[in-house]
């Protein structure tokens, strides 16, 4: 039998790693790659919770689904907004110097 | 007896092996320098994500994860990836300071030690886990589940769904039409070769484009 706080130990240290992602990080793909991993530790957290009760109910798996359907949405709606920021600042990176006429900086 | 325990810790290996593909995939899509291999190595710690719920036997899960994750998101952080040559050139990328990395260190760090704390120190249930239902009365359960009580919620889903759809679309054409300049034939060295022989001013592109095909050098 597998505890399950080794569970929860593995999802919580994705959470972090996905944290460390989206704070340290300037590149938009790796930001958005961050969020994926700690919705990833989210859901494996879930599904341990429902598993290890008393009665078993689908509660966690059906707010798994929900998650990762969520996710698949933000996921495309955060690339658009890359292409977008993109097309306007010619770079997927932020805090590179800009003009005020939207080009950045050679 | 002794076959129960050997079980026992085969599975435990299981999941610690499981544990460390992840946890080491994860790190590598963070920060393997190339932004494409960055993706894939996403992609595969996705998949191996579904062995914790192999091991938590949710098949339907393993499935759907395999299937949005590795088939859906990772193919769709690659083909931006693809749309965007400046993003596959890593020498181009700016990297974190030192700083900001170990502020973020210290950040995530902190989060897992008090995620650790809470993992082991608070009486979460001791219970053993519960098998759950066949696989076939596994799915049917989770219909049921899904679409008997809780319908309300999977349209919603739907509908937070649609709505990331229309508002991308939305995004993507408001960027067409907020584009600050227009394409001129200069981008393009073929067509600027044109344009000089043709001698035509520096009107939007598929006006100079015609432009120049019809003043061509005959």
């Amino acid at each position: 039998m597998i505890p399950l706080s080794w569970y929860l130990i593995v999802a919580f240290m994705l959470i972090g790693l996905g944290a460390y992602g989206m704070i340290t990080k300037r590149n938009l793909i790796r930001i958005i790659i961050g969020a994926e991993i700690m919705a990833n530790g989210v859901n494996i957290a879930l599904v341990a919770f429902s598993v290890y009760t008393e009665v078993f109910t689908f509660t966690g798996q059906s707010l798994v689904i929900i998650v990762i359907a969520v996710t698949a949405a933000h996921t495309a709606l955060a690339m658009a907004l890359m292409l977008m920021y993109n097309a306007r600042y010619s770079t997927v990176d932020l805090g590179e110097p800009v003009v005020s006429e939207g080009r950045r900086h050679e | 007896m002794m076959m129960q325990g050997a079980e026992v810790l085969l599975e435990q290996a299981e999941f610690i092996g499981v544990a460390v593909i992840v946890l080491v995939l994860a790190y590598l899509a963070l920060e393997h320098k190339e932004i494409t291999y960055a993706v894939f190595f996403f992609g595969f710690m996705a998949a191996a994500v579904a062995g914790f719920y192999l091991l938590l036997e949710a098949p339907f899960l393993v499935g759907l994860q395999i299937a949005v994750y590795t088939g859906g998101i990772s193919a769709l952080i690659i083909f931006g990836v693809l749309l965007l040559p400046r993003a596959q050139d890593s020498s181009l990328e700016i990297f974190q300071t030192a700083r900001r990395r170990r502020f973020g260190l210290l950040l995530s760090g902190a989060v897992m030690l008090l995620s650790a704390i809470l993992a082991f120190f608070y009486p979460w249930s001791d219970l053993p886990p519960v098998s759950p239902p066949e696989l076939a009365q596994s799915l049917q359960g989770l219909a049921a589940w899904l679409w008997s009580g809780h319908g309300i919620y999977v349209e919603m889903v739907a509908l937070i769904m649609l709505t990331a759809l229309v508002g991308s679309v939305a995004i993507l054409k408001m960027m067409k039409a907020e584009e600050l300049r227009p394409l001129t034939t200069e981008s393009h060295p073929e067509s600027a070769g044109k344009k000089d022989e043709s001698g035509s001013s520096s009107a939007p592109q598929t006006e100079t484009g015609e432009g120049a095909k019809e003043a061509g050098p005959e």
